[in-house]
């Protein structure tokens, strides 16, 4: 079943590094297209600067919108990065290897994205909150007022900034090989940059067992904040007792599971990109299509478990607000419209559709199921946030609706163009396939003869 | 270029070249040789005190649900441990780690120890409340339409049942190629051939049939597993939290389920250490195996703690008066020298100990640890059961009003039924590993099959085989 | 320091009483709040946006079918919880309780995250989406000691701090006693309530003349008791809100009840 490429060394240099030493014509057409998408938003994010939230389409009793749904949205995907890499190198998956830097490159610009959405232009007075610093900095110094740190809004830039330093270090110490090998091969200024940047890594024993060491160190070191990230996320929301639906005992796990879920699935989607807009389909087989695929299937029905206990226990509440807050979900058009498409392609089409072994070894149906899972999960979250603070209470004097104004959408769409943006000029700088990971792993390649039988093997020790 | 020093999947350092042929010899007569008069002897007459506690508990104390907490709590305890027990055979399968092929047998034994889980349960059929006295529930019950008020009984059998079937049913799959090994052992005509041909079934090692049986295995592991998670979300329900008004508590069947994978690891690492120590089974046995399952058992010990924290804040800062109640009562209150234990046994003390390399990689770190898991474990199932029966009585279906008192055990009946109740399922245990090989000896072979030194540049190597 | 607590009465807790049966709905406190704290004009607009801002609203709900509907009215402001929600959230202490009983909210710290008003389950906080304004004509009627808040934060209501800020001063630096019920003291609405449906005061009042305690401490000590007609709103979230309200008296039934009482049921 295992398709073996034994590629030399040589070859995998020429193939992985030839994005940094041409640069083709789509490339710049690219950039171009998505800083043009990057800089509508950023304009945007300037009127909403100049005017005020009033542009947006939030109002009273939704006070958080598309923004805060972006938000958890880019933490979720940001969790890919650490699950692929961390998690598979501590269990050894040997698949994992030509993926690892990019699902570690899509964490941190996921990370960004997901600043961008949320705490910069979700608050009242952006400049308040980052001027003269940050608002989890103690502003105020003189006068002892100190940050809140009883709030979930003070847990959460410390769990992200600590994520967004730790995932990458752990892309920079992964480079130090590479940024040796590119050193090696280029001349003039970018030489002199690349020296700089790799540390003078000349691949002596001890410096490559102390890049290993560093790497299993960060892997285990960036598990608890992983973790901590999205539960930190989650409690943003479950910490509260105002708004129907969110106060759930079982929102820490049930927010990881759905990033894992939304972070795999797009690590799955990069990956078809990748084959088709770097030709790497030597580096990344169907058999990696086959081995994230399955991975998918477990992630995916654990994840729908959480959802489903979600939905018994908000059911078991027997509270009126909460009761009528769930059959807004369901039965109210247009929420019940979304809440069909959410769980139709979170769930329904393509974890059944894994269950063929067909569609997990084709390109094209994994990159149009794991597009249909993040669709599913920006829904998901919309459908937590947005029918929660419509506000089902018994104050019914109250009850109200939102829907996202155009400057919303547009800043929304910028932080996906952000993305690709960074992923695009990230791959020009540094080769996105690890080169090192793809060597070690030809080595160790062997391969066991059991009567008539070659069974795939692979050194240990 | 050792990149791959194996600091994750770990192979038989120290066992494994044991020459493929003995393999047979030696697992066949070690588990014929083994001596277990004395232990047989002491374990049943301790049984036997489970039988008189449980009668004083009908007869004397009668059947108040207050007094049946501890019952209840055994129950869950049992349900907890050896039941999640076989999880540490199911789940390395599934993930085709090589460590497990010696010690997955250990493991799927416990699966026929849920039998005497189940006789356990069926007195709480009698104690569980129905849903006509008002208590919320998952279930629907509508007295006007006929729908029967003891839905949540009926359900929670049923999986009982299923899942205790369902975990005898994966032992003897996997035994049945040593099944076929132990048949062709013996000699003709004695009562042990004929015992060994039938549970054999039709085996003859044809390819096909080691494609059914691999097929089998996941297919039926991975529905015990599932099961598994199912009957702790039914019986931490229906049994525990819905019994005290006002405790919501979406996350608590999953930290049922989690805590009790990792006492069902702790049995685990207790029994091996037995086997190892007093069992004869040196040569299979060994630090890898040990050293795999403490990193799990640490990884578990971590995520007791991560969801017991995500329902400890929503709870405590929420602090709705209903939920300060139940904190009061399952952690601050009545139980608060039971919680603390269980903290330092289940986390704080897995977390101190085992975050050192060393401890992590030794024989007995891990038991040590796991024993007190267990103890922690059991504590735990204390503060929640017996809690949670200790307001049952409470009329409000929204919140508790008041926080009941403690409830001690009763020496002459919770005490004896706790104890008869262990040394019964110890005693099955010992009566099984009579008479089958407590070594998969068909997985043992396939490892020797799959590995194979080599030399490497200027060291030597092991090349492990990945089939699939 | 010493004369003053003879002139004081202990440390002061202020509450607030509403008597649902007396009002009428008339929406004179809106109006008076609306004048004495700077709220920004709402237009038609902004109810259309829901986007106004009303420190003391006046809920209205219909109970039963058209000939026989019965209208109820809840004035509803910030409870000015001692357990309240709001407070832990915020990021910045921009809101906070002071040692009077009031939940407070500092507008200069204010980054207007949004966290305190998801988390009011009495959805009491306003959020200025827009920078305020007033008409040439108005800008004369701001009210010199209320801050005019910028877009971006949000507010609620003070039990009209600065009248308490200014009377509590006045009485203290002359050595006098408040007297329960003063209207210098009482906020707007208060003041503005035709027929008496809210009442303002100290908990801890013991007028040292007569010993008589306060007429807020009396409703709420005589309500609250067993066969009272006094609930707290959303009692059962713990939220011990200052504000007591006092249900509404049905004259045909005998039976009292109301719209915006959520106890469960």
């Amino acid at each position: 079943m295992q398709e073996h490429v034994q590629l030399d060394q040589k070859e995998i240099n020429k193939d992985l590094l030839d994005t940094i030493f041409h640069t083709p014509m789509w490339w710049y057409l690219a950039v171009t297209f998505f800083g043009v998408v990057f800089l509508i938003g950023a304009s945007a994010f300037g009127y909403l600067l100049n005017q005020g939230l009033g542009v947006t389409g939030l109002n009273r009793p939704v006070f958080w919108g598309a923004y805060v749904v972006n938000f958890v949205f880019w933490i979720g995907i940001s969790h890919a990065g650490i699950m692929i890499s961390a998690i598979l190198r501590l269990t050894q998956a040997e698949w994992r290897r030509p993926i690892t830097r990019a699902a570690e490159v899509l964490t941190v610009f996921a990370l960004t994205a997901a600043l961008m959405a949320a705490p910069l232009v979700h608050t009242g007075r952006p400049w308040r909150a980052f001027l003269p610093t940050p608002w989890i900095l103690p502003y105020d110094f003189a006068r002892g007022i100190w940050p809140n740190i009883r709030s979930p809004f003070v847990w959460d830039p410390m769990a992200i900034s600590t994520y967004l330093v730790a995932s990458s270090l752990f892309i920079f110490i992964a480079l130090l090989p590479d940024l040796a090998i590119i050193r090696d091969r280029s001349t003039g200024l970018r030489r002199v940059i690349y020296s700089f940047l790799c540390l003078g890594w000349r691949g002596t024993p001890r410096q490559w067992k102390l890049q290993i060491v560093a790497g299993i160190l960060l892997s285990a070191l960036v598990l608890p904040v992983f973790v901590s990230v999205h539960s930190i996320v989650s409690w943003d929301f479950a910490v509260q007792i105002g708004t129907e639906g969110w106060h759930s005992t079982i929102f820490a796990p049930y927010f990881i599971i759905g990033a894992i879920h939304s972070g795999v699935a797009a690590v799955a989607t990069l990956m078809a990109v990748m084959v088709w807009v770097w030709k790497l389909h030597k580096y990344i087989t169907p058999d990696h299509f086959d081995a994230i695929g399955r991975l998918l299937i477990v992630v995916g029905l654990t994840w729908f478990f959480f959802f489903f206990l979600e939905w018994v226990f908000a059911l078991y509440t027997l509270e009126d607000p909460e009761i009528a807050m769930r059959k807004l979900q369901v039965f109210q058009w247009p929420w019940s419209g979304m809440f069909a498409v959410f769980l139709i392609t979170s769930f329904i089409i393509p974890v059944t559709a894994w269950l063929f072994r067909a569609v997990r070894r084709s390109l094209l149906w994994m990159f149009i199921t794991t597009i249909l899972v993040n669709v599913g999960m920006w829904l998901e979250r919309f459908l937590i946030i947005v029918p929660g603070l419509m506000r089902r209470t018994h104050l019914v004097f109250d009850w109200g609706s939102y829907q996202p104004s155009i400057i919303e959408l547009l800043m929304v769409i910028a932080t996906f163009a952000w993305l690709c943006l960074g992923m695009l000029v990230f791959s020009k700088i540094f080769p996105l396939v690890p080169l090192f990971d793809i060597k070690e792993a030809m080595i160790n390649r062997e391969k066991i003869k059991i009567g008539r039988k070659e069974i795939p093997a692979s050194i240990r020790e | 270029m050792d990149r791959n020093v194996s600091d994750v999947v770990a192979i038989d350092r120290n066992v494994s070249d044991v020459a493929f042929k003995n393999v047979n010899n030696t697992l066949v007569e070690a588990s014929n040789q083994t001596n277990l008069k004395w232990p047989l002897i002491i374990f049943a007459i301790l049984s036997l005190l489970g039988f008189v506690g449980f009668s004083i508990k009908v007869f004397v104390e009668g059947v108040g649900s207050q007094q049946w907490g501890y019952h209840a709590a055994l129950v869950a305890f049992l349900l907890s441990s050896i039941q999640s027990a076989p999880m540490v055979a199911i789940a390395p399968r599934v993930a085709k780690a090589h460590w497990r092929r010696s010690t997955s047998r250990i493991a799927e034994i416990f699966g026929l120890l849920g039998i005497v889980n189940l006789l356990l349960f069926i007195p709480l059929m009698w104690i569980l409340p129905s849903l006509a006295d008002g208590r919320r529930s998952l279930w629907f019950y509508d007295a006007l339409e006929g729908v029967s008020p003891y839905s949540p009984h009926i359900w929670a059998i049923l999986a009982i049942v299923v899942l205790a079937f369902l975990g005898v049913f994966y032992l003897w799959l996997s035994l049945l190629p040593d099944f076929a090994i132990l048949r062709d052992h013996s000699k003709v005509g004695t009562v042990r051939k004929k015992i060994f041909k039938f549970l054999s079934g039709r085996w003859w090692g044809s390819s096909s049939n080691w494609y059914m049986h691999k097929h089998r295995l996941g297919i039926v592991g991975a529905h015990y597993f599932m099961l598994l998670v199912f009957v702790h979300f039914l019986y931490s329900m229906d049994f525990c939290m819905s019994l005290v008004p006002g405790w919501i508590d979406a996350l608590f069947p999953i930290t049922h389920a989690a805590n009790a994978l990792q006492a069902g690891v702790a049995v685990f690492i207790v029994t091996m250490y037995i086997i190892y120590r007093f069992g004869g089974y040196r040569e299979y046995i060994g630090l890898d195996q040990f050293w795999a399952l403490s990193r799990l058992l640490f990884a578990l010990s971590l995520l007791w703690f991560w969801f017991w924290f995500s329902s400890f804040i929503i709870l405590w800062y929420g602090g709705k008066p209903s939920e300060r109640f139940v904190l009061e009562l399952l952690m601050a209150g009545p139980y608060i020298y039971v919680f603390i234990p269980v903290f330092i046994l289940n986390f704080a003390g897995p977390l101190l100990i085992m975050m050192w390399n060393a401890v992590r990689k030794s024989i007995l770190g891990p038991t040590i640890v796991s024993i007190g898991v267990l103890i922690g474990t059991m504590l735990d199932r204390v503060r929640l059961y017996v809690g949670a029966y200790s307001v049952s009585t409470e009329p409000d279906k929204y919140a508790l009003h008041s926080v009941p008192n403690t409830i001690w055990p009763q020496f002459s009946s919770d005490v004896l039924l706790w104890i008869g109740s262990i040394s019964a399922v110890i005693l099955l245990y010992l009566m099984v590993a009579k008479l089958i090989p407590l070594v998969n000896i068909a997985e043992q072979k396939e490892l020797l099959l799959y590995k194979l030194h080599k030399e490497f540049h200027r060291t030597k190597v092991m090349v492990l085989g990945k089939p699939e | 320091m010493s004369d003053n607590s003879v002139k004081t009465s202990g440390k002061r807790k202020w509450s607030m009483a509403v008597d649902i049966d007396k009002c009428t709905g008339c929406q004179a406190c809106v109006v008076a709040c609306q004048s004495e704290n700077n709220i920004p004009i709402n237009t038609e607009d902004l109810f259309k946006q829901r986007r106004a801002i009303q420190w003391i609203r006046i809920e209205r709900y219909w109970e039963g079918e058209f000939p026989n509907a019965k209208v109820r009215f809840i004035p509803l402001l910030c409870q000015h919880c001692d357990n309240a929600p709001c407070e832990p959230v915020c990021p910045v202490y921009a809101t906070y309780h002071n040692q009077e009983g009031l939940n407070v909210q500092v507008y200069n710290r204010c980054i207007g995250s949004r966290l305190c008003v998801n988390n009011c389950p009495y959805h009491i906080r306003f959020f200025n989406f827009w920078e305020p304004s007033w008409t040439d004509s108005l800008k004369n009627q701001l009210n010199p000691d209320v801050t005019v808040r910028s877009r971006g934060i949000m507010e609620k209501c003070t039990f009209c701090i600065q009248r308490i800020r200014r009377t509590t001063r006045e009485s203290d630096k002359n050595n006098q006693q408040l007297k329960d019920g003063d209207r210098r003291l009482n906020p707007a609405c208060v003041n503005a309530c035709p027929t008496d449906a809210l009442v303002f005061g100290d908990l801890n009042y013991v007028d040292l003349d007569t010993g008589e305690k306060s007429k807020v401490a009396k409703l709420k000590e005589e309500s609250l008791s067993k066969n009272g007609r006094g609930y707290k709103l959303m009692g059962e979230l713990g939220t011990e809100p200052n504000v007591t309200y006092l249900k509404k008296v049905d004259a045909d039934s005998g039976h009292s009840s109301h719209g915006g009482d959520s106890s469960h049921g």
